[in-house]
């Protein structure tokens, strides 16, 4: 119940950090309400496991990962790189590909052969990157001391934080407009490049400490 | 035949009386050129020279306009001259004021940074839900600024982008340079660029409270003030200011005779185009006139015009007004319209009520900034300084 | 109808002329942008004004401020963020600074500040492990600061 309360609590915040990803990636993809729902429980999915990696790490750890002198630098600045290529592939692949092998050489048509991955990584990545109540969640599951009770903090406030996000399909009666679809791509890419020049840095920055 | 006889390329003329009739109410605005000088009553024969020249250039310009029926040559001379001024005016303030046009940590702190009217965009959101300025300058300059933006973004629509934009005036000379395009194409999905911008900074801003377009992606960073390079981010970001300038307002628009920042670019002109759609003017093709030589689509520099222009009889949301397409067209068929009246029935009065504020807005302030820029110049030549 | 849009029409076009004068003119001869900014409350983001003073520490010839510390988003807080901590008169300041920082004002410091103020070297010794580095000196107004880096612990 606590991890539940902590998230309900925390979920606008987690929301407004993933808006810039998840908004232009909802619009790019210009599928409807219900398919949009499930590209979002996929990104959700994905979050869980990143989650749950932390509830990993705080029962083995006993203490904040964050407080590591290079954490922020290292591994946020990877996950902040590894989110932009995700959107860039999710971008720039082609949806449907051709069924006959030739299609299949373009690097575009064999990115679109994993669609199901290209949310569930975003939503792994995401979730590591900058969702601080999860620090917040990490310092109580730390407190915890037994494995099972510090993913089932973190299970139950995923489920608190993902309320929030459900509305986010209803980008979806939006996105079926062609225009629209081609403004959320060219989003993506942006929030993309953004990502990508500060998951540089970070990492730049990590490295010198 | 009335005295308004079209001229080759069809704009509706005037005669020379009635113009000189309709400039008169522009002369008092013209003037805010003098406005510097006569407010602080001790300007020397340097300063009030430019400012008088400026004050008769702008009038004859207006006058020029209604006389020829060219609106374009005229707006396009006048555009390009204040985006070349802005630099002449502001660099020098800066060097006055600080000594430099690098922004430090402390200056940014001090809320010395100028407001522009492109940081609108970003900074609505934190204003509106937090009470935040989120832009290092002075609020009283932004507030200014927001509602001489609200005022003319109601009047005039996407207007401001070529009537009021203190730097679309380069774009638009590069664009103005080759007599030819070198690439003729450029691909319909390009248009949506600005909205994607428009949006991805919006969030990036909201969510950072750092005005994101300043700090890493304004082209015009080159000609105005810019972050001093104390950091890793402010050093990468001093690199992307001239690539952008140098690609999105110089190369591109050369190659293209295109406003490539102004059209595929500038969250600020996606902004702007939203206020089209509540604007009472807009441009209109008489189909009954219209010969389908699509000689508007080439000479639109914002991508404004398609074939589906040709069908509706409209400009799209991203229309500035520059009046490009309307001096172009041949059989005097795209026209300068008020929504709501019958379509070629009295353009000129449709054109000259969209002319008065789009035209005061230009003299509000760029009167000014023209005549200090001028002085400037001035100034260097006989001392040898600028400040 | 048709005669009265067009009317309408006229009418909205012509009025556009008064509304761009009181944008262009309004806000030198009518509006008073103080008195718009305080019926607003809008004001700047602690990001660029350091936030408000939490602490002053008199010593005689000058004063240490010490803001509050600096986690402002949009929803929510950052998880790092600042503290500013600033010295003021600049001309009354000695010619090195000594001081302990309680930051989050629970009586305990968070760091220690050894300031030249005549070269603006600074160094930073954390004793809290929310404190992260030291972000640089800056020679403010009327104020001598310098922001420290924190984690937020509410994060």
């Amino acid at each position: 119940m606590h991890g539940f309360l902590l998230g309900l609590a925390n979920g606008t915040t987690c929301l407004a950090f993933c808006a810039p990803v998840l908004v232009p990636f909802l619009l790019a993809e210009g599928e409807n309400v219900r398919q949009n729902l499930l590209t979002l429980l996929k990104f959700l999915g994905g979050r869980l496991g990143g989650y749950m990696l932390f509830g990993l790490l705080a029962w083995a750890t006993g203490s904040l990962l964050s407080r590591a002198a290079n954490y922020e630098g290292l591994v946020i600045g990877a996950a902040y790189v590894g989110l932009s290529v995700l959107l860039l592939v999710a971008v720039l692949r082609r949806k449907a590909p051709a069924p006959d092998a030739c299609a299949l050489k373009s690097a575009q048509d064999k990115l679109g052969r994993w669609p199901a991955l290209l949310p569930v990584g975003m939503g792994l990545l995401a979730g590591l990157k900058t969702c601080p109540p999860v620090l917040l969640a990490f310092t109580d599951a730390a407190s915890i001391g037994t494995l099972s009770g510090s993913l089932l903090l973190f299970l139950t406030f995923f489920l608190g934080t993902s309320l929030y996000f459900l509305p986010m399909s209803l980008l979806g009666a939006f996105a079926r407009l062609p225009d629209l679809r081609i403004v959320g791509k060219f989003a993506a890419l942006i929030v993309a490049l953004y990502y990508l020049v500060s998951g540089i840095l970070l990492f730049a920055g990590g490295v010198q400490l | 035949m009335t005295a308004q006889a079209l001229t080759r390329e069809g704009t509706p003329r005037m005669a020379i009386w009635k113009a000189l009739l309709l400039t008169l109410p522009i002369v008092p605005f013209a003037a805010a050129a003098l406005a510097n000088d006569l407010m602080s009553g001790e300007a020397q024969l340097i300063e009030i020279i430019p400012s008088l020249l400026i004050w008769i250039l702008l009038t004859v310009f207006f006058f020029r306009m209604l006389v020829t029926g060219k609106t374009h040559r005229y707006r396009s001379a006048l555009f390009i001259l204040l985006a070349f001024a802005v630099p002449l005016y502001l660099i020098p303030q800066l060097f006055e004021l600080y000594g430099t046009n690098m922004l430090t940590p402390e200056m940014t702190y001090t809320a010395k940074a100028r407001f522009c009217p492109m940081t609108m965009g970003m900074v609505i959101l934190p204003a509106v839900l937090k009470g935040v300025v989120i832009f290092p300058g002075a609020i009283v300059e932004g507030i200014g600024w927001f509602f001489l933006w609200i005022g003319a973004s109601l009047v005039i629509g996407r207007g401001w982008c070529s009537w009021g934009c203190i730097f679309g005036g380069w774009d638009e000379f590069f664009s103005r340079l080759r007599k030819k395009p070198v690439v003729k194409h450029v691909d319909r999905k390009w248009r949506f660029l600005p909205f994607a911008v428009l949006l991805a900074i919006v969030l990036l801003s909201a969510i950072t409270f750092h005005p994101i377009y300043c700090e890493w992606l304004c082209p015009f960073k080159v000609v105005s003030e810019f972050e001093a390079p104390t950091s890793l981010a402010t050093t990468v970001a001093l690199v992307i200011f001239p690539l952008t300038f140098f690609g999105l307002v110089v190369a591109l628009p050369l190659l293209t005779k295109k406003r490539i920042q102004c059209g595929l670019f500038c969250p600020f002109g996606a902004l702007q185009s939203f206020f089209n759609k509540i604007n009472i003017f807009e441009l209109r093709i008489d189909l009954d006139k219209c010969s389908q030589c699509k000689r508007c689509f080439r000479e639109c520099p914002t991508f404004s015009l398609d074939e589906g222009s040709l069908v509706s009889g409209k400009a799209l949301m991203s229309c500035t007004r520059c009046g490009q397409c309307v001096d172009a067209c041949p059989k005097g068929a795209m026209s300068y319209h008020i929504k709501g009246t019958r379509i070629g029935i009295s353009p000129n009065a449709a054109r000259l009520l969209f002319l008065y504020p789009a035209y005061i807005l230009f003299c509000g302030f760029g009167a000014n900034v023209i005549a200090d820029a001028l002085w400037r110049v001035l100034r260097l030549i006989t001392t040898g300084s600028m400040i | 109808m048709a005669k009265l849009k067009s009317v309408l029409g006229y009418s909205v076009a012509a009025l556009g002329i008064p509304i761009m004068i009181a944008a262009v003119l309004g806000i030198r001869l009518f509006l008073n942008p103080n008195a718009f900014i305080s019926a607003t409350g809008l004001e700047h983001s602690a990001n660029w004004t350091g936030g408000e003073v939490v602490q002053t520490i008199e010593h005689g010839t000058y004063q240490t401020d010490v803001h509050r510390p600096v986690f402002d988003a949009l929803i929510g807080e950052h998880k790092k963020g600042f503290v500013q901590v600033a010295w003021r008169p600049p001309e009354a300041l000695p010619a090195r600074i000594d001081e302990e920082i309680d930051a989050d004002a629970d009586g305990r410091a968070d760091f220690r500040i050894e300031l030249e103020t005549a070269t603006k070297q600074a160094s930073l010794t954390p004793y809290s492990p929310n404190v992260i580095e030291l972000q640089g000196v800056y020679d403010l107004e009327e104020t001598l600061a310098v922001r420290v880096r924190l984690k937020n612990p509410r994060q």
